[in-house]
């Protein structure tokens, strides 16, 4: 396995999808290092999820491709990406309410005959979050903040290279969200690549070093956060004003 | 082995504990003991009232722990009940032929429904074509069965027979055994007893928590690196396998298959008694279909018509006021598991 | 060549029409309620009887299919309150419950009414175009099936009715907090698939012994045509379905016979939901994103 920090991990090239007249991912090229945490954010209906959506594979392209760690992998289905290094959570949480914390963290090892490559991100989450005291509890009985933890370590249990992100942290209180933010960029200082798409303008510079923003489907701006961040027509997007799309 | 007994402990049905398991041995022993105090009729009867056990098992893993309906499980057990009458027939000179008939006949329930499977499961399609398709495979299958009367309609010594069915089907023998009255009634006990051990050791280990985690969330299994068709596909198999095992154990105890055992009505009756039962208890379902075999078996040999419209009646009422089944809504009832805490602390160490 | 040409047409036509007919009721519950009714073909039963029995006192036939369709529609909207509005959102509850129904009312006519019904006799006919005859009744069938299509087309599209149900069905919550009765509608559609169940019933009653179990030899094609033609939009899917179950089927029936015919049915819906899981009807709204929206 290459260990090249510069080579992109999950990258993809002029991804296009409409759904009947609209154009919901407009040629979208996107590139993602090792080690690397990445936040795309954007308005409500910028197409951060059908963004999310291509790159996991829930959803196909109609042009464009995905690469995940070097091999084409527009074409398979999101069970084989997950298989091959790909971790994600969703915006709602969705662990197995009815099966206890760890029924679902062991759901989550063996998704495969192949066991977990290496789980020294898993590990270094699940001690953060403290979820092993809850292990023998039912999903359900965790408060909210939990079951969003409990998710991203599900997701973190096969080892993935990359992990996905879609609004970890809605519904936590700020302190919440302070401290996911803190397990996450120590977790990419660990060298796991993470993608997040966020509403929460806090959190993202709080974690972020480049940020892609997307609007109408396509890639508006990307760059170092802070820069991005100021930039007027960035903002004039998040306010509504800028109702056309240049060009 | 440690393993295996508490996967078989779990708490993915109802009845856990040494009280539990006890009495269920208790209850193995009293069947093992009925042949001492009945004639053989009447043996022959109880077993009839098992026989269907296995098929209401796989349906209560396919619906109730899988989320995945299935209309047509008769189709399979008609394919497992005529595979073993053309091999049995033709191989009964044979020492080892009546096993042979049995082993092709689960072979070709199993590989018939991972052919039917594979289109349905691969394809995706929305959770409600799944028990038309199926049930559109029973009645076809029954249609062309139905169509096979004369003498054209034969495989080699054994006549399919149309509407009147295959009869004169050989029991199984085993050695120096043939598996009729009594020992036909052993059989049927001894089968069900394993189907039921292996079923629960089943969803309570890995493959039967993804079954379950699909019922729950298809995404999300499927996000966390599962192939929810290839689950889905081999959950039918393994019903369909099981229905097969009950189709042989059927043509054993009248010694013939019709048609009509694959028909609408009976398609309809594993629904009803896993329905009945609850569907996510193996428990409840087995009981729920020894009992119901022995209504509708009691009222449709005293000439009484009225048993379908008793069951069909029964279902609707148990769907509309416990649709969770009603030996599941009586085992899960609150007086119950009060009862049950206060048991474990008394004696800490059993329970979960 | 002309007649062959026009007995192939015919055969094709009365093909097509048998499996509208068996579908209708069926696929308007399913279309605007996502519940399944596997009382269906029970329902075409009922339809049946209740035309027999005003055919045998002496009313013409007509009338009778008229008497049928209230009749049975009446029998839905009773059912619609007692026992299915319980079910919406449930579609496999609904589905399990609805086959319960179907034995009871199987079971219950037979009980009631004995194993057979007076048969009807098929009204009109025969017209014969070179050695080939036809059914003067079948080719009104066929026409019926045109106009009862088109109706519902226009009663969904052209009535206050329609555009309510519409509204209902794509966001229940929505159309009730703009004040449409959402209970109401989905009683009266109910009702309606029902009584086009009993009226599908009642027209194929000539065709066909009338008998308790007779709503069984509905089931298969009634229910591939949903399958095939799928819920995206059903009245379209369904005809889309149907002729194109029609073009294999007939064929199929001519050279082989009946029985291979419908199995000729299944496996084309397993190769169709192989291609396209949710019907014909979403190839149509694949095609025309922007006319769909």
């Amino acid at each position: 396995m290459a260990s090249d920090v510069a080579k992109p991990v999950l990258c993809a090239e002029a991804l296009s999808k409409r759904f009947g007249g609209v154009v919901a991912s407009d040629r979208i090229d996107f590139s993602l290092r090792r080690g690397e945490m990445r936040c795309v954010i954007g308005p409500n209906g910028a197409g951060k999820s059908t963004f999310f959506g291509l790159l996991c594979g829930i959803l196909r392209p109609d042009a464009g491709r995905v690469f995940l760690k070097g091999r084409d992998v527009t074409h398979l289905p999101a069970f084989r990406r997950v298989r091959m290094g790909l971790g994600l959570t969703f915006q709602t949480n969705r662990t197995f309410h009815a099966l206890t914390v760890a029924e679902n963290l062991e759901t989550a090892r063996r998704a495969s005959a192949r066991d977990a490559a290496d789980d020294a991100h898993f590990r270094a989450a699940y001690a953060a979050f403290d979820l092993a005291g809850s292990a023998r509890l039912l999903a359900r009985e965790l408060p909210h903040h939990q079951l969003q933890w409990l998710e991203i370590c599900m997701a973190l249990r096969r080892g993935p290279d990359v992990l996905l992100l879609d609004e970890p942290t809605a519904g936590m209180s700020p302190g919440e969200t302070m401290f996911t933010a803190d397990v996450l960029k120590m977790l990419s200082r660990d060298g796991l690549a993470l993608i997040v798409v966020e509403h929460d303008v806090a959190f993202v510079r709080k974690v972020a070093e480049t940020v892609t923003v997307l609007h109408q489907g396509a890639v508006f701006a990307e760059g170092p956060v802070e820069a991005v961040t100021q930039r007027e027509d960035v903002r004039q997007i998040y306010l509504g004003r800028v109702r056309e799309k240049a060009g | 082995m440690m393993r295996t007994l508490r996967l078989l402990n779990g708490a993915h049905d109802l009845g856990q504990g040494r009280v539990f398991w006890s009495g269920l041995a208790l209850l193995a022993v009293a069947f093992l003991a009925y042949p001492v105090v009945a004639s053989s009729f009447t043996a022959t009867n109880v077993a009839y009232y098992l026989l269907n056990i296995p098929m209401a098992l796989g349906l209560s893993l396919l619906w109730g722990y899988g989320g995945v309906l299935s209309f047509g499980q008769v189709a399979f057990y008609g394919i497992a009940g005529y595979s073993y009458g053309i091999v049995a027939g033709n191989l009964q000179e044979f020492a080892w032929g009546t096993v042979a008939a049995a082993i092709t006949a689960l072979l070709a329930a199993g590989l018939s429904a991972a052919a039917f499977g594979y289109f349905v499961f691969y394809a995706r399609v929305a959770a409600w074509i799944v028990p038309i398709l199926t049930l559109v495979l029973a009645l076809l299958l029954a249609t062309f069965l139905g169509l096979t009367a004369g003498y054209q309609w034969r495989v080699g010594d054994v006549q399919l027979g149309g509407y009147n069915g295959m009869t004169g089907i050989p029991a199984l023998q085993i050695g120096g055994v043939t598996f009729q009255d009594y020992a036909f009634f052993y059989l049927v006990v001894l089968v069900v007893a394993a189907c039921y051990i292996a079923l629960r050791v089943w969803v309570n280990a890995h493959r039967g928590q993804v079954l379950m985690a699909i019922r729950e969330d298809v995404l999300r299994t499927e996000l966390l690196g599962y192939d929810v068709r290839l689950e889905q596909l081999r959950a039918f198999v393994i019903a369909s396998v099981l229905a097969g095992v009950s189709g042989v154990l059927y043509v054993q105890w009248g010694n013939y298959i019709t048609p009509s055992a694959i028909g609408l009505q009976q398609a309809a009756l594993p629904v009803i008694w896993v329905a009945v039962g609850g569907r996510d208890s193996l428990l409840a379902v087995a009981i729920a279909t020894f009992l119901l075999n022995q209504l509708t078996y009691v009222l449709s040999s005293s000439g009484n018509q009225s048993a379908l419209v008793i069951v069909g009646g029964l279902l609707v009422a148990v769907m509309m006021f416990a649709p969770e089944g009603i030996i599941v809504g009586v085992g899960r009832a609150r007086w119950l598991r009060a009862l049950k805490v206060r048991r474990w602390s008394a004696h800490p160490g059993h329970g979960e | 060549m002309l007649p062959e040409l026009t007995s192939i047409l015919y055969q094709f036509g009365t093909n097509a029409a048998f499996l509208l007919l068996s579908a209708l009721g069926l696929i308007v519950i399913l279309g605007m309620m996502n519940i399944i009714n596997l009382a269906h073909g029970e329902f075409m039963m009922l339809g049946a009887y209740a035309a027999s029995f005003v055919v045998h006192r002496g009313m013409p036939f007509p009338l009778a299919v008229i008497m049928a369709f209230f009749a049975t529609a009446l029998f839905g909207i009773v059912l619609e309150r007692l026992v299915i509005r319980r079910f919406y959102g449930r579609e496999l509850g609904a589905l399990v419950t609805t086959w319960g129904i179907s034995l009871i009312l199987a079971q219950g006519a037979l009980l009631l009414f004995g194993p057979y019904m007076p048969p009807i006799p098929i009204p009109g006919g025969a017209v014969s175009v070179g050695v080939f005859s036809f059914s003067v009744y079948w080719l009104i069938l066929i026409g019926i099936s045109v106009v009862l299509v088109a109706g519902l087309a226009l009663v969904y599209r052209a009535t206050r009715f329609g555009l309510q149900a519409r509204a209902t069905m794509q966001n229940p919550i929505i159309a009730r907090s703009l004040g449409i009765r959402t209970g109401q509608i989905y009683m009266l559609t109910f009702g309606l698939g029902a009584g086009l169940a009993g009226l599908s019933g009642a027209l194929l009653a000539p065709t066909t012994s009338i008998a308790p179990y007779m709503g069984q030899q509905f089931v298969a094609p009634a229910f591939i045509t949903v399958v095939v033609g799928g819920g995206a939009n059903v009245i379209a899917g369904a005809v889309g379905s149907s002729a194109f179950l029609s073009l294999i089927e007939t064929p199929v029936s001519l050279t082989l016979g009946t029985f291979y015919g419908t199995m000729a049915l299944l496996v084309m819906a397993l190769m169709v939901i192989r291609v396209l899981p949710a019907g014909i009807s979403s190839l149509g709204a694949r095609l025309r994103p922007i006319v769909a929206r």
